[in-house]
């Protein structure tokens, strides 16, 4: 089931990259259209997990990596119908590809262990995967930001000249995504914290949950994350906007895909709670 | 019916003589009037621009067209028609659509791909339309042409990138910073360079401008002409602090700009990108300052090569645009030759109702007793009749792409037919205007 909104993500990714390379409007709102056919494919597979399991699937980390790939085609489908701009597509699409390449390949949905039957728990995990669907944006938004600027920089304006929105937009767009994003991250860690005391303090005895530290890497990896991001807010006050606030986004969310994939199946003793 | 074109243009005739054909002086509307007076074209079309003078007309015999149009351009504009004619170039039909689409498309211009054209085009259809003095031909000719510009511009990079250095430094600005509304530029020195860019910024929407020079005097008077505010030249690093944009253009031998002051000056904006075009000669801004991060120092010799890229850019795209426009010219074609089959077509129609007619008349002592509803219902199926054996005759002559084989056809049937054996009393079908204007409207000949 889960490999519907893989091939429809496939296929509007091959149409984004002719779109970047043509800049045909057509083939530009065909690639959007089979975004919003797979988002929408998505969404009903997830609603399907969601009916049979009686819970959301985010709470392994395959099932939590398919959610993110879901709210990251939305978010990303909603920046596009409130920018007029489509060029990203070309490098969010491959994200979405490769992320849910993984869902694909163990498409099972775990049946939630008691303890994470929390509201808290859900609202932890639901915050956490709509602040990386920002950082991914941002960091996407950065990367393009980078690449014009270079080629203006070294007066070749070729391709990404002919095909990126300003840098002053692509730079606004990065200041939103990580603020949003940071909001999102900030709201999930603390939620995350009560819910961690809670369920370490209430009835149902799980080895993972009094595993929970500043010491295991997944908790690290959080806390190095809404760092990196925080930094990155204040010092869009010092000035530090365009390539360095670009830069930064890239390295926030390069630790954030490390610390969701890699970190989250093996290297956490504390964070992963199913398939 | 043909298509007839008459003009001159900056490829046929020197300025002067454009001068003189200009129409846009007392405007389209009046030329068309007096254009309309002439008998032998049923349809016109004024386009005038700084570059060509043309007349696109709709007419039955292109020669006496031809020699009422060279006298019409002669008496309006008070030139002596003999002196006109070597200017002059005319292209009828598949010929004439083919100018009209490669104008449309920015072919045709001086400076290939430019975008104005198409409205200019579009501007000389409207006030024909205004003025009635469009029919068919050109209703169909002319939204065409507007449909070719559009094809070409969104289909090839023709129109694409600046090529005039102040509309680089404009498209580059507007790279960097987006919006220019809320943008502030500073023009250093008074000189007609700067001034150009200057005023190419406004018309993309800054407001603020200021204009320093050394001589304080030089820095009002191009603020008023391009409506900025002059700063004294000793408020220089404090305004770059403040510009987005920064125009250099001095007489100056040395560089006014080092790096270690923008370097400063950076420091205090938070590094906010700063653009900087130096277009003095010799330079403005020491090279050095380009290094500086979020600055973006552009020369002149940047931005002519930026130029001189985007001309051959769009050179490069000239036969993909010419392709497009010959495939629409085909299609156009296709449909003019149709043309040539309406009289015939109006011509049977008339032939086939005549007959009906007739022979409704013939029964009419049979229909007499028959109940009023029950007689509308005989004349309706009569018509019926005679409607739907027509479709197919119309739908197969409409087919045809070739204008020779319309013409064969047409000739068979009118022999088949008869169709030219009526007697001169009830008026020839399909040639007087009261059959045009049925063919026109598309009733007669599309049951």
């Amino acid at each position: 089931m889960n490999t519907i909104p893989l091939l429809l993500y496939l296929a509007a990714g091959i149409v984004y990259a002719a779109h970047f390379v043509t800049r045909n409007v057509t083939v530009g709102r065909s690639g959007t259209a089979l975004l919003a056919v797979g988002a929408l494919g998505h969404t009903f597979v997830i609603g399907m997990q969601t009916m049979a399991a009686g819970h959301v699937p985010i709470a392994g980390t395959t099932q939590a990596i398919s959610t993110f790939v879901w709210l990251l085609a939305l978010a990303y489908l909603y920046m596009e119908m409130t920018t007029e701009e489509r060029a990203l597509g070309v490098f969010i699409v491959p994200l979405l590809v490769a992320l849910q390449l993984i869902r694909a390949l163990n498409p099972t949905v775990e049946k939630r262990v008691p303890i994470l039957e929390s509201l808290w728990f859900g609202v932890h995990v639901a915050s956490l995967l709509f602040a990386y669907a920002s950082f991914a944006l941002a960091c996407v938004v950065g990367i393009t930001y980078v690449l014009l600027f270079k080629e203006i920089k070294a007066k070749h304006l070729g391709f990404f000249y002919t095909r990126l929105p300003s840098l002053d937009s692509l730079d606004l767009m990065n200041a939103r995504t990580v603020t949003l994003g940071w909001v999102f991250l900030t709201v999930g860690v603390v939620v995350g914290t009560i819910w961690a005391t809670q369920a370490r303090n209430g009835p149902v005895f799980d080895l993972r949950v009094q595993a929970m530290s500043l010491a295991d890497p997944k908790i690290l990896g959080a806390v190095i994350c809404w760092s990196v991001y925080s930094f990155a807010l204040y010092a869009r006050r010092l000035g530090w906007g365009g390539k360095r606030a670009a830069y930064l986004s890239a390295i926030g969310f390069a630790i954030v895909l490390f610390n969701f994939v890699p970190v989250g199946y093996f290297l956490t003793r504390s964070h992963n709670f199913g398939g | 019916m043909h298509l007839l074109l008459l003009g001159v243009s900056h490829r046929t005739a020197p300025v002067d003589v454009r001068e003189r054909l200009d129409f846009a002086t007392r405007g389209l509307s009046d030329a068309l009037l007096a254009l309309a007076t002439r008998p032998s074209a049923s349809e016109t079309v004024v386009l005038s621009t700084c570059n060509r003078a043309e007349l696109y007309v709709a007419c039955e015999d292109v020669s006496t067209a031809r020699q009422e149009l060279i006298g019409f351009l002669g008496e309006y504009h008070g030139l002596d028609p003999a002196a006109l004619d070597p200017h002059l170039y005319e292209q009828t039909d598949a010929a004439a659509a083919t100018h009209l689409f490669r104008v449309a498309a920015g072919l045709d211009s001086l400076v290939v791909g430019e975008p104005q054209i198409l409205g200019q085009v579009k501007e000389a259809y409207s006030v024909a339309a205004e003025q009635r003095t469009v029919g068919p031909v050109m209703n169909k000719l002319f939204p065409w042409s507007f449909t070719v510009g559009k094809r070409v511009r969104t289909e090839t990079g023709l129109s694409e990138g600046a090529v005039s250095v102040s509309f680089a430094a404009t498209s580059l600005a507007r790279k960097i910073f987006g919006d220019l509304k809320g943008r502030t530029v500073l023009v250093i020195g008074a000189g007609e360079m700067g001034k150009l860019t200057a005023q190419h910024l406004k018309g993309q929407g800054v407001e603020r401008m200021f204009i320093t020079s050394r001589t304080f005097a030089h820095a009002t008077a191009l603020a008023e002409s391009i409506g900025g505010t002059p700063l004294p030249w000793q408020d220089l690093s404090t305004s770059l602090a403040h510009a987005d944009i920064v125009i250099t253009a001095t007489g100056s031998t040395l560089p006014i700009l080092a790096r270690p002051q923008v370097e400063g000056v950076m420091r205090t904006r938070r590094n906010r990108p700063l653009f900087m075009i130096d277009i003095a000669l010799p330079r403005d801004v020491d090279p050095a300052v380009g290094d500086l991060e979020a600055v973006f120092l552009y020369n002149i010799d940047d931005l002519q090569a930026i130029v001189q890229e985007n001309l051959t850019r769009r050179a490069a795209e000239v036969t993909r645009a010419e392709d497009i426009v010959g495939d629409e010219v085909k299609k156009f074609e296709a449909w003019l030759s149709t043309r040539g089959a309406i009289p015939t077509l109006v011509a049977l129609r008339q032939r086939f109702d005549a007959i009906r007619r007739a022979e409704l008349e013939r029964l009419q002592p049979k229909l007499a007793g028959l109940p009023p509803d029950a007689r509308g219902r005989v004349e309706e199926v009569t018509r019926l009749i005679v409607e739907k054996l027509l479709i197919t005759p119309t739908e197969q002559l409409k087919s045809i792409p070739d204008p020779e084989r319309v013409r064969t056809y047409a000739d068979a049937l009118t022999r088949l037919f008869a169709l030219d054996a009526e007697e001169p009393a009830r008026g020839e079908p399909g040639r007087g205007p009261a059959a045009h204007r049925a063919a026109d409207a598309g009733k007669s000949v599309t049951p």
